[in-house]
């Protein structure tokens, strides 16, 4: 048995769907959080990731992380507290900076596992078909529930022009 | 006998890893860990090969491995600060270098990895002090003279750095080290064809050598403002550790968002929709560039793998 480097990625049945830790990240500005954060744990599965736990609890970590802070944000505007217009759009923009900043982390754990992967010619698949129906599919996805806890969570960070207040 | 081997591998692992081969060096260092876990030069020799191929994780871990095995070896110290400057662990890196700067009979390269670290810190005067301590115990020691002519570089003294470069050409006319150092100085006064003679002649050794692809890539460019801007912000960001990297993103996309609500909700909706555009076009901006560059540098590398000397 081979002695084993710790930043090596295991072999799996799933390296042929692996993608570049770019393209979740991507993902969340063009589709959503509910596209990118489990894509990024199934990638980490795929590519055999040495720290795949960590990626993973990253991800539920992001999940629970917005769902906490959209509710404060949304109990701030029932209660009064968080008056229409700028304030509650900039309080949004605080779970949205959440969102983005655990991204980028998730991405830049990933990316370490990444460079190895590809350094030693694993496959690396072209998502840019699923970016693209991903983008066409999220009001969709956002208009699955009426709530707007719904819309903080999954929504992207690139807005709609005239999109509500929850909207990103 | 297996003491032996383990010599025998870790010495052809060396000579593979100057030779740029870093996979079959990798190979090699684990082939001997596969005999004794438990050899600390192995471990060592196994950092220095993945820290060369910059794998930062799998070096650190190699180089704890190492230092845990044992910690009065100087050599491995080295590797460790090494391992550690490149993570941006500057003060851990320096206590290293100390360690292996100390003691009777120090390795010139202990003090040019010092000096290297002491730069990094910001204290140059003490990193120029540091080289010519390494060349008071080798006049000619080329990594010594290309850091020092890279320092010089680096105070605007080219004509001194250009001096020092070429002594450390006449000691060695093939590392690729001083080529490299030899075309960003001739990058810096302006001459791009003799920088690209230099990082082809690396690239001629070594088509991962990622010194020289870093050379190339800004010889490149300079050929399109562009994405000239782009590669100076990349190599700006590259000095940056990910948490630093991700604070200063996270930083400008907060305060674009914010200069576009306040102008909006001041009632500013046509500067708000022009903060928007413009938002979108540098998030564009930023997806494209590097993917044109990539292809720019890729199609330029073509030139040189089609060189017959290549």
């Amino acid at each position: 048995m081979t002695y084993q480097i710790a930043d090596e990625p295991v072999e799996t049945s799933l390296r042929s769907y692996v993608v570049r830790p770019s393209m979740p990240l991507l993902a969340i500005m063009l589709g959503g959080a509910w596209l990118a954060w489990p894509w990024f744990a199934f990638n980490a599965i795929a590519m055999g990731s040495p720290t795949r736990r960590k990626e993973i609890a990253l991800c539920a970590a992001a999940f629970a992380g917005t769902a906490a802070l959209g509710a404060i944000v949304i109990a701030l505007f029932n209660a009064g507290l968080l008056p229409d217009g700028a304030p509650v759009r900039l309080a949004v923009l605080g779970v949205v900076t959440f969102k983005v900043a655990i991204t980028y982390h998730i991405s830049a754990v990933q990316s370490r596992t990444f460079h190895v992967y590809e350094y030693y010619g694993g496959r690396v698949r072209d998502p840019r078909r699923l970016l693209g129906a991903a983008y066409l599919l999220r009001g969709l996805v956002i208009g699955l529930v009426d709530h707007p806890l719904w819309e903080i969570i999954v929504a992207g960070a690139i807005p709609g022009w005239h999109a509500a207040p929850w909207g990103w | 006998m297996e003491q032996r081997q383990i010599t025998v591998l870790l010495e052809q692992a060396e000579v593979q890893r100057r030779l740029g081969n870093h996979r079959g060096a990798t190979a090699l260092a684990q082939r001997a860990l596969t005999l004794d876990p438990d050899h600390a030069r192995a471990h060592a020799a196994l950092a220095a090969i993945l820290l060369d191929a910059r794998r930062l994780v799998g070096a650190g871990i190699e180089a704890r491995a190492a230092l845990a095995l044992d910690a009065d070896d100087r050599y491995i110290h080295r590797v460790a600060a090494a391992v550690l400057a490149a993570e941006r662990k500057l003060h851990d890196a320096w206590a290293h270098c100390l360690i292996a700067i100390q003691g009777p009979a120090p390795a010139p390269e202990a003090f040019v990895l010092g000096a290297h670290v002491r730069e990094l810190q910001g204290d140059r005067a003490h990193a120029r002090e540091l080289l010519h301590e390494a060349l008071a115990i080798e006049a000619a020691h080329v990594g010594a003279l290309t850091r020092l002519a890279r320092l010089e570089l680096a105070d605007g003294a080219r004509d001194e750095a250009a001096r020092l470069i070429a002594l450390a050409l006449e000691a060695d006319p093939a590392d690729p080290s001083a080529h490299v150092a030899a075309g960003t100085i001739d990058l810096a006064r302006g001459d791009a064809a003799s920088a690209e003679t230099h990082a082809r002649f690396v690239l001629g050794l070594d088509a991962t050598d990622h010194d020289a692809l870093v050379l190339w890539a800004a010889i490149q460019a300079r050929r399109s403002w562009l994405l000239g801007a782009w590669w100076r912000w990349n190599m700006w960001m590259a000095q940056r550790d990910d948490r630093r990297k991700i604070a200063l993103l996270i930083a400008a996309f907060v305060v674009a968002r914010i200069a576009i609500i306040v102008t909006d909700e001041l009632g500013f909706a046509g500067v708000s929709r022009l903060l928007y555009i413009a938002w979108l076009g540098l998030c564009a901006y930023s997806w494209l560039a590097p993917a044109l560059f990539r292809r720019m540098i890729a199609r330029s590398l073509e030139t040189v793998r089609l060189d017959p000397d290549f």
